[in-house]
């Protein structure tokens, strides 16, 4: 018993070392990332939240600090869209967001107006980037992202089943598109399919046809009151709705994605698709003999017009450790280096006029309208709220093509929509 | 006894006195707070992660917040009086009350008639438990992924493929607002009966069996037996899997999601893909926690009418 005394001694002895050690432990950590968070600043080390994997990521990285020695990027992964937006809103409101990150439709109103971005338009590069891909990310006159990219989106058509019915040339107005439908069907091929999961390739297209008459002030004019979806929107859902009036597109779109739409165009078993150029890739490599070509969306007067969108841009965090590093970083990405390694990685239409990208020949006419700014895309156009309105657009559209509901309760439906989040 | 107990206590003595005896005021409190100690760890994942939350939510309801900005205006009841007036609220609401309703329903009438069949002795039983009980085992996204392609509204979705082989049109499944509707609550339906089911099982098999056997000797049918005692006994099941039914049903978002994304239209859309929506997707944290209120405190009163009724149902049959 006498031994009890020491041993209650030792046990103290172990809690104390014990929580000592755990004491220790977690300021080495702290000291850890303290040392991690300020080493960082004036080391030309640039952190990197990116939108894009590793894979396509790395070769870019690789050439940069090639280019650049003693630089480094440090890069962190999110997948678009709403992975990416949750992790770096998360980041921002921490305070702990990256030296660059993306900015794109769904966050852009968030980080002009809050200020996490750095003001671009002063870099010497600036005039680089496509008159599009500046606006896009501009706001009182100043630039917040550099995109270097868009993507077009049009009707992609299989060559050999459209020769069937003779098919020559592509249609100029829509009432030509409905008649090469028209004989499609009575070939007994089904003509066009579109995903109901979203607001369709044609219907942006025709939109934007709309625009352009507008000056392409389309939507900062509803935005602004001077004129309604009612009246902008309502010719042009009207239009696309002959689709389905006229039975040459099934209603039954309206529960389909996009991806279920590309398989049954990769099985020959729909003439055409409405797409975007991201597309491409994977259709040529699941259908490698098929022979494809996008075509443009006619309008009903003859003019025909792209859908699409510029695609995300770099953000220089307005709080960045190392800003000069960051600025040289986004000064590579948007260089016509960096942009040849971006290009060749993904695939995708670039924009930047100090480099022109080598791409498909079924990509030829979308490519030149996209380099030259002739696209157009709802969500994108649209200054604020363009999640909830985009959301709101494709149920509304799923009741029309459903028949449930007129083009005319579509329009006055997003007219609602936008005063109830105003 | 006296002398003996003195006459032992010198040589124990020294050891005993040796051993620090706590103070009599500590082991008391010591005593008193052990059961605190125990609860200790849950009551602070409890506080860490649904009280703080929940207060931040609550706070977050009266204010602008989108998400981005560390201090938010607060604005009052506006995001409460902005949730009223959009159309597509009340069809989420309609719908989730709809799903929660049907399922709780339909589950328990599939799932008790399932239990008293596998509770029976047969050749397989086990086999046939396991198969009844694996739609419970992946996750539902991953059910609801390939039953997408089970209900495609296409001609070559699983079900069209084989009634077009009958001659039979291809029917519009997922495309259709009501046929949508009706696929989603069938899928978890079928997805849940089997785990319900086990549940009902575990009951069946706790049930005395005297009872039965008295029955039995006192001339009852099966249909007397099940009305009259089965039923009255697995009332406490019930109410267990009611409650986890409903409570389900009216938090559901991901087997709705993956087979329709909330559509066709706002058909299946759920209040629970609303709130994910508005918060995360369209920054609106504001709305989306004045939202994230509302429904739960109409959850909670929906649980506690569920409850008062399963109560008083167990209180007549036990």
């Amino acid at each position: 018993m006498t031994l009890t005394q020491p041993s209650a001694r030792r046990r103290r002895l172990a809690r104390t070392i014990v929580a000592l050690s755990a004491i220790a432990a977690t300021a080495v950590a702290l000291t850890g990332c303290s040392s991690a968070g300020s080493g960082s600043s004036g080391s030309k080390t640039v952190t990197f939240l990116s939108w894009d994997n590793a894979q396509t990521m790395q070769p870019v990285f690789a050439e940069f600090e090639k280019e650049n020695p003693g630089y480094i990027v440090k890069p962190s992964y999110a997948p678009p869209v709403p992975q990416y937006i949750q992790k770096l809103q998360t980041l921002l409101g921490s305070g702990t967001a990256p030296d660059v990150f993306i900015i794109t439709a769904e966050n852009k109103v968030q980080i002009m107006q809050g200020g996490f971005a750095k003001d671009l338009s002063k870099e010497p590069w600036i005039g680089n980037l496509a008159q599009a891909a500046k606006a896009t990310y501009t706001k009182d006159g100043k630039v917040y992202g550099a995109a270097t990219a868009s993507w077009g989106g049009g009707i992609l058509v299989n060559k050999d089943l459209l020769a069937k019915v003779g098919y020559t040339s592509a249609p100029t107005n829509w009432d030509d598109f409905l008649a090469l439908c028209k004989k499609l069907k009575d070939a007994g091929i089904t003509p066009f399919y579109e995903g109901g999961d979203g607001v369709p390739v044609t219907l942006a297209a025709l939109l934007g046809l709309q625009n352009e008459s507008l000056g392409g002030s389309m939507d900062q004019q509803i935005w602004s009151g001077k004129t309604t979806f009612a009246t902008t929107w309502t010719p042009a859902v009207k239009t696309w709705d002959t689709l389905f009036s006229q039975g040459l597109e099934p209603r039954t779109v309206a529960g389909l994605t996009g991806d279920q739409v590309t398989q049954q165009f990769e099985q020959g078993k729909v003439a055409m698709i409405g797409t975007g150029s991201w597309a491409l890739g994977s259709i040529q490599q699941a259908a490698p003999n098929l022979k494809l070509q996008y075509l443009a969306v006619p309008g009903t007067d003859g003019k025909t017009y792209w859908a699409g969108a510029v695609s995300p841009g770099y953000a220089i965090n307005a709080k960045a450790k190392d800003s000069a590093a960051a600025e040289k970083f986004v000064r590579f990405l948007q260089s016509a280096k960096g942009v040849e390694i971006y290009q060749k990685q993904t695939g995708s239409i670039t924009t930047t006029k100090d480099f022109t990208p080598k791409l498909d020949p079924s990509l030829t006419d979308m490519a030149a309208a996209v380099r030259a700014g002739r696209f157009y895309l709802p969500a994108v156009s649209w200054p604020d709220h363009s999640d909830v309105m985009g959301t709101e657009a494709t149920a509304l559209l799923q009741q029309n093509i459903a028949g449930k509901t007129t083009p005319e309760q579509v329009a006055k439906g997003l007219d609602a929509k936008l005063q109830s989040v105003k | 006894m006296a002398n003996a107990t003195t006459a032992e206590r010198p040589t124990a003595a020294p050891a005993i006195e040796a051993i620090p005896k706590p103070r009599p005021r500590l082991r008391f409190s010591r005593e008193r707070f052990a059961p605190y100690w125990f609860v200790l760890p849950i009551v602070v994942v409890f506080v860490v992660l649904y009280l703080i939350p929940m207060a931040q939510s609550l706070y977050y309801s009266f204010t602008d917040y989108n998400g981005y900005v560390s201090t938010p205006s607060f604005i009052g009841l506006k995001n409460y009086f902005a949730i009223w007036s959009d159309s597509s609220m009340v069809a989420a609401f309609s719908f989730t009350l709809f799903y929660a309703i049907a399922t709780t329903v339909l589950v328990t009438v599939f799932a008790i008639p399932l239990a008293l069949a596998l509770n029976r002795r047969f050749f397989g039983r086990g086999f046939v438990r396991s198969i009844f009980f694996f739609p419970a085992v992946p996750s539902v996204a991953i059910l609801g992924l390939v039953w997408t392609f089970i209900l495609s509204p296409l001609g070559s979705g699983v079900i069209n493929s084989i009634i077009g082989h009958l001659g039979v049109a291809p029917i519009p499944w997922l495309s259709d607002e009501t046929l949508a509707q009706v696929s989603v609550i069938i899928v978890a339906v079928w997805a849940q009966t089997g785990w319900h089911a086990m549940l009902y099982l575990a009951y069946l098999q706790a049930l005395p069996s005297d009872v039965f056997e008295a029955a039995k000797i006192d001339g009852a049918g099966r249909w007397q037996e099940f009305r009259h005692l089965t039923l009255p006994l697995l009332t406490p099941a019930i109410s267990v899997s009611q409650l986890l039914l409903l409570t389900g049903g009216l938090k559901v978002y991901d087997l709705p999601f993956t087979l329709t994304k909330g559509g066709p239209g706002f058909a299946t859309r759920t209040l629970t893909q609303t709130i994910i929506e508005n918060g995360i997707a369209q920054s609106d944290v504001g709305r989306a926690s004045a939202l994230s209120v509302l429904f739960l405190i109409a959850v909670g009163l929906i649980i506690l009418a569920q409850l008062a009724v399963s109560r008083r149902l167990e209180e007549r049959y036990s």
